[in-house]
């Protein structure tokens, strides 16, 4: 009987129930699509972050201090000390590997090049004795060539290789051509040093190997394949291959600063303390949660004798930003939640104030209020139950396309939001019917038979 | 005779509406609560929008500066020699009165640096520049102590890695020597930046000018650009055309993740926010139609004592009209309110109310509200006999 009562409402009464089922619904999509959004955002917005490049900076702890002007160091050529190129496999074995999106060493060196006059020799600027003056520093001139990884199969412990470069640690960099393969002998230009020596993509660009006997030197010539502009120090260098910046520079197997860039979560309170003071279920709580400290710290454990440090200006300022729109996320989504519960709760409300009649009837006839409010509770859970699940495939497809249109991914549908919204439609829908039922449940049958 | 007659169908129609507005108190409630959500909702999530987006902006002040102006032509190679004059960028200095363009000086140069203590001379950089606005401005760097002092004296930062080198902490005093030029001064604060910083020293402009004899020269003036993308761009072109024997250029690094970052945030701030704001409309208007199906006895009833379609439906329509703008009127008000809360909580500033937000949401309403009193349309063609026996 309880049941029948509840088939024939809705099958009596299909468009009334329809349009507090759309309310429901609609309600319950935007909630799906916030849901979804805010939950996605962190990881969408983080990978985004690493258009800042790098977050952490790993230089030897034995090194002396740079005394780096503009781009130039001028400590003497042999000072300071070098990390080894061989552990690098280990960053990719530490237990936020995955965190970890790039890696880039360098090693920086002063050269001699050795004068090429440019092919196209521009008489005009010849006769204006423009040229004579920029020949004469060519003469000896010393360039700054920085040796790196672009596009560097790493091979890890597990027989599988990692692809990393430069490119994405400094994903400002832009090359005009293209970058060199690290096992040609090519390089990339600057594009101030470009305009300084006249070279353009196709060029040689030839460098002084100095030996140990001054008189004897080997010369490395260099097609230029690409000019880079970085807008910082790097527009004056030479980029070159790693193995040649260590074999020009005597270092074989060597690197001096590494770029690494991780995916992290936002710094609070807890992870700016230092791991050394913590208990250890706080020291297994803060080294299992991806921090940016936390990352260098496991970094510095298997990379010996190196000093990890946090890049605090992109670290601090992802970690701030990040917080900002995710809380503003959560606002918006709890907004329309709210809205979303209001609405459905007027809805739910009016649908049982219009049945006054039939419940004053039904008690008439001798059921009790709580037979008739759970027969009431019961249809409207159903009710939450239909609007729920279309509103969370509605609200699905909204995720989907709000998601593929700001960040070209759209966000993975989860299960959680599914139970998040079912459980909450039910509550709203009870919430909202609560109130007219309780009053319900008090009717006196007779003057609502009445009319009055 | 006429106009009589319209007066008193005037007054008909506005009791009529009185009545059928105040004559149920938990439906007047229920309605006015949905239509306030929804505008309260409304009016939080647009304020909050303009303001959110113009916050993020701010926040991009952790990134550090964003514009260089060098010497010009000046490569690497030159910039530890090629300075430029202080006082050729005075025009620069009008522009720091703006909040939202700092300029800060800064004068590179390489000196011994010595503590009290008998840990041996190390050299490093040292940049001289203007303390009290740098520590302002870059917000990423942690200094130890914090906020060491106003720096009206001669007192130095040091960087991290300087510091552990020299085994110098806050309070010692310093010694910088550069050819036969001595200068010390007191340490502040050791500062961690994880950048170059932490191998440097800075100190006053003056005294690095002393130091390295290059009275009224700066090597690099940095610029904390504030605003959108597009504003750091016309500045930059601005500041140009101000200072044609400078170079100015703005760091790709930070600029560039600045456009990237705001043209995301933005956009997910304006999607989400529409969304949200077009079906939480759609959902107050199914609530809403609900509760104007259950309207149709009254309809019968009018049709019955010969009321014309278009007096009745015009009747509905202006009842909807009314909860509208009551509805929207204090649900914005309250929307408005609770931005401003919001906007505390997230960015530790209030949000400003923005007046041309309030009367877009109570408009939004009062459409929305007529949109869904519009199905009444429906039971216009309804027969009174069938209503008044039950029939549905």
């Amino acid at each position: 009987m309880f049941l029948r009562l509840i088939a024939d409402n809705f099958t009596r009464r299909p468009r009334r129930k329809f349009l507090t089922a759309a309310a429901l619904s609609l309600g319950m999509a935007v909630a799906t699509a916030a849901l979804s959004v805010s939950l996605d955002v962190g990881d969408r917005l983080s990978e985004e972050f690493r258009s800042l490049g790098a977050n952490l900076v790993i230089t030897p702890e034995a090194d002396s201090l740079p005394l780096e002007i503009g781009g130039v160091d001028f400590r003497p050529a042999n000072s300071g000390a070098y990390l080894p190129e061989s552990d690098l496999p280990k960053i990719k074995s530490v237990f936020w590997h995955n965190n970890i999106t790039a890696f880039a060493p360098i090693l920086e060196t002063s050269v001699t090049i050795k004068e090429t006059p440019p092919p196209n020799y521009d008489i005009a600027a010849l006769a204006s004795g423009k040229i004579i003056s920029n020949s004469a520093m060519l003469a000896s001139i010393k360039v700054q060539l920085v040796g790196t990884w672009v596009g560097h199969s790493v091979p890890l412990a597990d027989g599988s290789t990692f692809e990393t470069g430069i490119g994405r640690t400094n994903p400002w960099w832009h090359v005009q051509g293209r970058w060199f393969v690290e096992s040609a002998n090519e390089c990339v230009v600057g594009t101030h040093l470009a305009k300084r020596l006249g070279l353009k993509v196709g060029d040689k660009l030839t460098v002084i190997e100095e030996k140990e006997r001054t008189d004897v030197s080997d010369t490395h010539e260099l097609g230029v394949v690409g000019i880079l502009e970085t807008g910082g120090s790097e527009d004056e260098a030479a980029i070159v291959p790693l193995s040649l910046a260590q074999a020009l520079a005597k270092k074989p197997g060597q690197y001096r600063k590494l770029y690494v860039s991780a995916l992290t979560k936002p710094e609070d309170e807890f992870a700016r303390r230092d791991p050394r003071t913590m208990k250890p279920d706080e020291l297994e709580r803060w080294s299992c949660s991806p921090y940016v400290s936390s990352i260098a710290y496991s970094i510095k454990q298997v990379l010996p004798g190196s000093d990890v440090r946090v890049i605090r200006r992109v670290a601090d300022g992802e970690g701030k930003i990040l917080t900002r729109v995710r809380t503003l996320l959560w606002l918006v989504t709890f907004a329309s939640l709210l809205a979303a519960a209001l609405a459905v709760g007027a809805s739910s409300a009016a649908s049982v104030i219009e049945r006054r009649t039939e419940i004053g009837l039904m008690k008439a006839l001798g059921a009790g209020s709580g037979t008739v409010g759970w027969l009431l509770a019961a249809e409207q859970l159903l009710l939450a139950f239909v609007g729920g699940c279309i509103g969370y495939a509605l609200g699905l497809l909204l995720a989907r396309f709000l998601g593929s249109k700001i960040f070209g991914v759209p966000p993975e549908p989860s299960l959680l939001v599914l139970g998040v919204i079912l459980v909450l439609a039910a509550g709203v829908t009870l919430l909202g019917s609560a109130l007219p039922l309780r009053r319900a449940a008090r009717f006196d049958p007779a003057p609502i038979l009445r009319g009055e | 005779m006429m106009t009589d007659r319209r007066s008193n169908n005037r007054s008909m129609f506005w009791r009529v509406l009185r009545r059928s507005v105040f004559a149920n108190r938990g439906r007047l409630f229920v309605i006015l609560l949905a239509l306030g959500a929804g505008a309260a909702v409304t009016a939080a999530l647009l304020n909050l929008q303009v303001d959110a987006k113009r916050r993020i902006t701010t926040e991009f002040r952790s990134f550090g500066p964003n514009v260089l102006i060098t010497p010009r032509g000046s490569g690497v190679a030159s910039t530890a020699t090629s300075v430029m004059k202080e006082s050729a960028l005075s025009k620069l200095q009008s522009e720091a009165e703006n909040p939202d363009c700092v300029a800060i000086p800064f004068l590179y140069a390489v000196a011994k640096v010595a503590s009290g203590n008998s840990t041996p001379a190390v050299d490093a950089v040292i940049a001289g520049t203007h303390l009290d606005l740098l520590e302002n401005r870059e917000p990423a760097w942690k200094l130890e102590p914090e906020h060491p002092s106003d720096y009206s004296q001669d007192e130095c930062l040091v960087g991290l890695k300087l510091a552990n080198q020299l085994r110098v902490r806050a309070e010692s005093s310093l010694r910088l020597k550069s050819g036969q030029r001595t200068e010390s001064c007191r340490l502040a604060a050791v500062l961690a930046s994880g950048g170059p910083e932490d191998d440097q020293a800075f100190v006053p402009l003056a005294v690095a000018q002393r130091l390295a004899d290059a009275s009224d020269r700066v090597s690099v003036v940095k610029v904390f650009v504030g605003g959108t993308p597009q504003k750091i761009n016309e500045t930059v072109n601005a500041l140009q055309q101000k200072l044609p024997d400078v170079e100015v250029r703005p760091i790709r690094q930070f600029t560039e993740a600045e456009a990237r970052l705001y043209s995301r945030i933005s956009g997910i701030l304006t999607a989400t926010v529409a969304v949200v704001l077009i079906l939480t409309a759609l959902c107050v208007m199914a609530a809403m139609t609900n509760v104007a199906m259950e309207r149709r006895n009254d309809v019968g009833l009018m049709k019955a004592i010969g009321g014309s379609v278009r007096r009745v439906l015009r009747l509905f329509l202006a009842e909807a009209a009314l909860l509208g703008l009551a509805g929207g009127v204090i649900g914005a008000a309250i929307g408005i309110v609770i931005s401003m809360g919001l906007g505390k909580a997230v960015f530790g500033v209030a949000a400003q109310p923005r007046l041309i937000v309030y009367p877009i949401s109570v408009a939004l309403t009062v459409i929305v509200a007529i949109l869904a009193a519009y199905p009444l349309r429906r039971l216009v063609h309804i027969r009174p006999a069938s209503v008044f026996r039950g029939e549905e």
